[in-house]
């Protein structure tokens, strides 16, 4: 399998914005949880999320340039543009580029928005900006748009599986020479729908901090925010760590297979239907971590644990677990080797290895 | 209010023009192209608007390419519609 | 880019044109196309829009009609590569689909009591989140391999299908089941006529007096599989994936680059792959969805990289399908390539002094060992697939 390299990272979320915000947050173990309010039929109800600002874009692109862009749309701009920074690329010729974009619910406000004015203006009066900016590849062509990127482009939607998904496919350009690099990223929104369904499902009393390893308890907390990652072929140079390996699909039966040298790195997010699948996954005697609660429950969040994990190899120390019960609170251990693990639904599966 | 002065509001809110407050739109200049620097996508967007807010439909480009010419241009068509 | 051709050993169809690929293909060459006012859904917009509904289907109510559609068209296709649901279950299977609306939190009915202070039943939104298109096949064939639903707007399908060439290429799956799927509800429908693109009367792809589109609704799946599994099923060929190009204009959200820049570059490439000169392709399938801006800028593209080489658009027969067509055209541009024969472009009357060529008038016999198939979507993506001839049958 073709090994690929993360030359560039750019994330935003409740943490702040940019490499450094993360890395802080994740030394200190603590973002702080923001709220939005949401109408429901007993009124006004603030659900916990955590929030991202997409105001660091206006570093990049003129607001002229973004009366037409949603949140969702910013979001994604704003981890393209810092991943492309941090990759030294910004200014370069994109040309060769391939785009991948992962998203869970795509742009939820926006499809909301259309929806609303049909309802409220009547079927004469859809407004076409917001039915143009719902469709889940609005983002790619937003970020293709403002940053001149030519090469395929490619937006996946799998859920809580959208970025082990859409990282086969990247690796598979990378694989057949098809691009030089892929400016690969996922992005979720919180809006008044998401916070709506999870009200719904978890309300009225949430949880105030997620306790991912808790199986027993309903812990997750929404979150919103991009992740994005400047992948090549490795072909050496200055990198933050290698991905040597990506695996997903469904187990019917039989066992998930993973590496016994690598620290696992688990998705879990206070969802209490996947708690345990995830605690009976870690081996015994096996080194686990989790980061979660550092950017929320979201299926964008799987860019971010790959984030995590190439900022940890590339120092080579593990972050501790922000929330773990003694069992899986790594200390602060050397790492060379992380998987990060990822499961939904009964029998849904990924796992990507990185590697120093 | 006039509908000149109505129209440049709302082209200012609906369309999300950054950086334009409606006194700087002039009353003769393009919409499209060089001018405010409308689009196409504006062009649909701005028959929803003008059904929403005069109640007037413009039916086809063809129609509307006509009236989107200037705010002179649209709020003539929208009077023109709407005085009877 | 050098890649190698990925056998295809299965077809399923469904769509206003037939419920199986071969009934598909007695309405393409018979010419028979039946636009009509939606059922399924009212309007209060004052011009009713002609739409390419599937007729006599109804879904499981567990299901998005998109997601129901689907696995019809991969049971269809899996069962014409002569696979059992056991072996399918014996080999790493992966699931590629497109679509547009097959994965978003769309329901109109839950909005609308949301907003009036309901507290709505949840069924509405737990159903999208069980029928995400790709996992729902996953379930219903037991497939263990990886699934995507693309969501690359019009031109998912067609990335589907060159997607999953590569994995099987790159040895991640043995059989992949890849293609198109979208329903056709009030909120796309609503969308087009919103963007001004669609026709009050059948749509007229290429044509001079060509107003825009009609929206139709499907599925069109292939079975993709390796050498080795393939060999030793001892199954048939009946087509072969050549080459896959994709790219993005980075123009404009709505509106496609008027030199087509994008799919200029999606069919250098998709013909790169195998190194398929551009005069060896006996025909295109367009994506000719009978709006004024695509069919010029497809044409113009045509005439110049494809002097001579007949092309239709299939768009008069199904509609445009969104996230579908892509699967169902690449069903077609198979299907057809294998008999030999292309049918005319419903709905062309007039040639267009504007256009530089114009695409086929009546059905024709075509000898040649290559065809594409090419898509443009929202968002200035372009995507190509080149197939090549099979096994003879």
């Amino acid at each position: 399998m073709t090994r690929l390299l993360v030359k560039g990272i750019g994330v935003a979320g409740a943490f702040g914005t940019g490499v450094e915000s993360f890395q802080n947050a994740l030394a200190e173990g603590r973002v702080t949880v923001g709220s939005i309010d949401v109408a429901t039929g007993e009124g006004v109800q603030t659900v916990p999320a955590y929030r991202a600002d997409t105001a660091g874009l206006e570093e990049f692109v003129p607001k002229r340039a973004l009366r037409r862009v949603d949140h969702y749309s910013k979001l994604a701009l704003l981890g393209s543009y810092l991943a492309l920074k941090d990759a030294e690329m910004l200014g370069a010729d994109l040309g060769r580029i391939g785009l991948v974009i992962a998203s869970g619910y795509g742009a939820t406000a926006t499809t909301y928005a259309f929806l609303d004015s049909l309802i409220s203006g009547g079927d004469n009066c859809a407004s076409p900006t917001h039915f143009a900016n719902s469709v889940h590849n609005a983002a790619a062509a937003n970020v293709a748009i403002t940053l001149g990127i030519r090469g395929p482009s490619l937006t996946v939607s799998q859920f809580d599986m959208s970025v082990p998904s859409a990282l086969v496919s990247a690796r598979q350009w990378l694989a057949e020479g098809r691009v030089d690099a892929v400016l690969f990223g996922a992005i979720d929104e919180v809006s008044e729908l998401v916070a709506y369904l999870q009200h719904r499902r978890c309300g009225p009393r949430h949880a105030v901090s997620m306790v991912p390893f808790d199986a027993g308890s309903e812990s997750s907390i929404i979150g919103e925010g991009a992740a994005f990652l400047v992948l090549t072929r490795d072909e050496g140079g200055p990198a933050y760590c290698g991905i040597d390996s990506v695996a997903t699909g469904n187990i019917f039966g039989g066992e998930l297979s993973l590496p016994d040298d690598a620290l696992l790195l688990l998705g879990a997010d206070g969802r209490s239907e996947l708690a345990r699948r995830y605690l009976d996954a870690v081996p015994a005697g096996g080194k686990a971590a989790c980061y979660t609660p550092l950017y929320g429950c979201m299926p964008a969040a799987a860019a971010f644990d790959l984030a995590a994990a190439a900022l940890a190899l590339k120092s080579g120390r593990a972050f501790a677990s922000p929330a773990g019960p003694s069992l899986f609170a790594p200390g602060k251990g050397d790492v060379s080797r992380i998987c990060s693990l990822r499961l939904a639904g009964p029998s849904e599966y990924a796992t990507v290895v990185m590697s120093c | 209010m006039d509908t000149k002065e109505k129209l440049k509001q709302i082209l200012v809110k609906d369309l999300n023009l950054e950086e334009v407050t409606p006194e700087e739109i002039s009353d003769s200049a393009p919409l499209f192209g060089e001018g405010l620097g409308l689009d196409s996508l504006d062009a649909v967007e701005l028959v929803v608007i003008v059904q929403k807010h005069f109640g007037v439909e413009i039916k086809d480009m063809e129609e509307g390419r006509k009236a989107f010419q200037s705010v002179d241009s649209l709020a003539a068509y929208i009077e023109a519609r709407t005085a009877a | 880019m050098t890649t190698w051709p990925v056998a295809i050993t299965g077809l399923g169809c469904i769509c206003a044109a037939g419920g199986t690929v071969p009934e598909c293909l007695d309405s393409l060459y018979a010419g028979r196309r039946a636009p009509a006012h939606p059922t399924r859904f009212v309007s209060s917009h004052p011009t009713p829009f002609p739409v390419f509904e599937v007729r006599d289907y109804r879904e499981p109510p567990e299901l998005l009609r998109t997601s129901a559609l689907a696995v019809q068209a991969a049971r269809e296709a899996f069962a014409d590569a002569g696979f059992s649901p056991e072996e399918l279950r014996g080999l790493r299977v992966g699931v590629c689909v497109g679509t547009t609306v097959g994965s978003a939190l769309n329901d109109e009915g839950f909005c609308r009591a949301h907003r009036a202070g309901e507290e709505p039943d949840l069924f509405p939104m737990e159903r999208i989140l069980n029928s995400n298109p790709a996992a729902v096949i996953a379930r219903a064939f037991k497939c263990s391999g990886p699934c995507q639903t693309v969501v690359n707007a019009c031109a998912s399908g067609t990335d589907a299908v060159g997607l999953a060439a590569s994995w099987i290429r790159g040895g991640i799956c043995d059989v992949t089941i890849a293609g198109g799927a979208d329903e056709l509800g009030r909120i796309t429908y609503h969308g087009f006529i919103s963007l001004m693109i669609t026709d009050d009367s059948p749509c007229k792809p290429f044509d001079r007096d060509r107003k825009g589109l009609n929206l139709g609704e499907g599925a069109g799946m292939l079975v993709l599989e390796s050498e080795q599994v393939r060999v030793r099923r001892g199954a048939r060929a009946r087509s072969f994936v050549m080459g896959y190009g994709s790219a993005c204009d980075a123009y404009h959200l709505t509106a496609p680059q008027p030199d087509g820049v994008g799919l200029r570059q999606a069919v250098a490439e998709a013909l790169s792959c195998c190194a398929v000169a551009a005069d060896q392709v006996s025909f295109v399938n367009a994506h000719g969805t009978g709006t004024p801006d695509n069919d010029r800028v497809e044409s113009r593209v045509l005439a110049e990289l494809f002097p001579g080489v007949p092309y239709h658009s299939t768009k008069g027969y199904t509609g445009h399908t969104l996230g579908a067509a892509g699967g169902i055209e690449a069903v077609f541009t198979v299907a057809c390539l294998e008999r030999g024969l292309i049918p005319a472009s419903a709905g062309f009357e007039n040639a267009d002094p504007e256009l530089a060529g114009e695409p086929l008038r009546s059905n024709r016999e075509v000898a040649g060992g290559f065809a594409l198939s090419q898509s443009l979507a929202f968002g200035g993506s372009n995507s190509v697939l080149l197939f090549g001839k099979g096994d003879a049958a």
